[in-house]
């Protein structure tokens, strides 16, 4: 009984998950994911943390069908990714956001770059009206609703291909590396765009990013490396193992690194994940 | 060399309803050995600024002197420029387009009309700078190889040439944070053979401050800000007016100056930070 109430709230069922990259004659080149069991719950942030090259975009990319795995399953909604009759529904539900918006531009103009995804799913006019006004305004860009995408900055491109996935209201965001163009100001506009939908419309995401500052802020955080999973925790979980975290090829936030530091040197400081917790917590001492 | 930027204006499609002012009279000077940060937001200006530097933009309005060259001059000997001046774009790893590692780093020097043989010599040098292992990437696609190694061969495209003056637009964007250290350690050693002078252009306020000797701030097409990073990461709230961020530990560091805490100096890096804390808690002590 209490299987099925847990598998209620599962989106995103990962079981034994292997992948590899192989050519024409079906021969490994290279390494995809491996042996990957992960369950993501509905409405729960997630961020994905790997070097370049550990896996986290083709994890992505299994998640909706693009890639199919070798050995063991996917399944979204109980879906199997496999299931060829039903890779529509599984593709409507996860939308897809990636690093270079100028490679996810369909249209010369915004409004009709937005309503490029509704209408091939047969939303009704009115209805594409009202998402492609709400897209827009959540990302901040409803001034430009009748511009040529053309003439925005890499910055405000990516805001509108995140909205041209929001117009398509899908039950899990997944943006893989979506902030990695952006400057600080649009990058927090984005992450607080993300986070927004998590908690107010219960929108499942998934963030694949580089930057520590993005991961402390989610409900979990997913490491990659070499294909294989090597932590899951709360951030304070997994940035508290200092040593996984430089084999995996990343880094401490600053407020841990700096945190972990004085704490070595005898300083009782909290163990800090955001400036502001480090900050109070050296007050403190005083 | 010395590189002299005076009143320099640029108007995206001018007299057309997109008229758009990128750059409004700029004017700031950058001398020989400096690693100059280049920062703003978003469509601030910062990349149409540094198109102007190796004359991709033609000037319109003002003046560049990149030594005693002349850019706004319509003698400009352009070849003699861009050797002098490398530019890297942004995600550099997309123009890589030859058949082998080799022939990409090579076509640089070879369009700049230089020997054969010597180029052969300069490619493995760059390559071997860039931390890249000659023979086991010269004959590879440059597809085979992994993004970090995709974008230090194409860094090794540009540095090929010998340019004195390295322009870096975004040189981390995308990488991982040991991608990102091994870029910004890979500048530095640079510098310390043929390069120069090092314009950067960077999101990373961490990064500017620590890597960067200097730094301009463009604002809306202005020049708002030309000094040093400790200067201008001193006073954060004016910073932020612009839309900017500061390093972290720098805001760390100024909400403990409202707990009571002041370390008397701006921190750089978390090394800095560290001994200025550890210093002053002691004095308490």
């Amino acid at each position: 009984m209490e299987m099925q109430t847990e598998n209620k709230n599962i989106v995103i069922e990962i079981q034994s998950l292997s992948y590899d990259y192989r050519n024409a004659e079906g021969e490994p080149i290279a390494r995809g994911v491996r042996n990957v069991t992960l369950n993501i719950a509905k409405g729960e942030f997630c961020v994905l943390l790997g070097h370049n090259g550990s896996g986290k975009s083709t994890l992505a990319k299994l998640l909706n069908g693009f890639l199919l795995p070798d050995e063991g399953s996917v399944k979204v909604n109980g879906i199997d990714t496999t299931d060829e009759k039903r890779i529509y529904d599984i593709r409507s539900k996860i939308g897809m956001v990636f690093q270079n918006p100028d490679n996810q531009m369909v249209a010369s103009i915004i409004e009709d770059d937005l309503a490029f995804g509704p209408e091939n799913l047969g939303v009704p006019r009115e209805e594409i009206e009202t998402r492609i006004t709400w897209a827009l305004e959540t990302v901040n860009m409803s001034e430009h609703r009748h511009r040529s995408p053309n003439k925005l900055s890499g910055g405000q491109k990516q805001r509108i291909a995140i909205a041209s996935v929001l117009s398509m209201l899908p039950e899990v965001l997944v943006l893989d590396e979506s902030t990695a163009m952006l400057d600080p100001k649009g990058r927090a506009e984005v992450m607080e765009t993300a986070l927004r939908l998590n908690k107010e419309k219960g929108m499942t995401v998934i963030l694949i990013t580089h930057y520590m500052d993005e991961a402390i802020k989610a409900d979990k955080v997913i490491v990659l490396n070499e294909g294989e999973v090597v932590l899951t925790g709360s951030p304070s979980e997994v940035f508290s193992q200092k040593e996984i975290i430089k084999k995996a090829s990343l880094e401490l936030p600053v407020a841990t690194s700096i945190s972990l530091s004085l704490r070595e040197m005898g300083y009782n400081v909290d163990f800090s994940l955001t400036d502001k917790q480090l900050a109070e917590s050296i007050c403190k001492l005083k | 060399m010395q590189i002299k930027v005076e009143g320099l204006k640029y108007t995206y499609s001018p007299k057309t309803p997109f008229e758009k002012v990128a750059l409004d009279d700029i004017s700031f000077t950058i001398n020989e050995g400096d690693t100059i940060g280049i920062i703003g937001s978003t469509g601030s200006g910062k990349s149409t600024l540094c198109q102007h530097f190796n004359a991709l933009i033609r000037i319109s309005h003002g003046k560049i002197f990149v030594g005693d060259m002349e850019l706004h001059s319509k003698k400009l000997d352009l070849g003699v420029l861009r050797k002098t001046v490398g530019m890297l774009f942004q995600y550099p790893e997309y123009q890589l387009f030859a058949d082998t590692v080799k022939d990409d780093v090579e076509f640089g020097p070879l369009n700049f009309g230089m020997p054969k043989e010597e180029v052969g010599e300069l490619a493995k040098y760059a390559l071997e700078l860039t931390g890249l292992d000659f023979d086991a990437v010269k004959d590879k696609s440059p597809f085979e190889l992994s993004g970090g190694q995709k974008r230090r061969a194409a860094i090794a495209g540009v540095i090929a040439s010998r340019p004195e003056i390295l322009v870096l637009d975004e040189p981390t964007a995308g990488l991982d944070p040991q991608g990102k250290k091994e870029i910004l350690d890979l500048v530095k050693k640079l510098k310390e053979s043929y390069v120069k002078t090092v314009i950067m252009i960077s999101h990373n306020m961490d990064e500017i401050a620590e890597y960067c000797n200097r730094v301009i701030v463009l604002n809306d097409s202005k020049l708002i800000y030309d000094t040093t990073p400790r200067e201008l990461f001193s006073n954060p709230e004016k910073l932020k007016e612009t839309g900017l961020e500061v390093p972290h530990v720098v805001a760390i560091s100024s909400m403990l100056k409202e707990g009571g805490i002041d370390l008397g100096e701006t921190p750089l890096t978390k090394e800095e930070f560290i001994s200025l804390l550890t210093r002053r808690l002691k004095c308490e002590k």
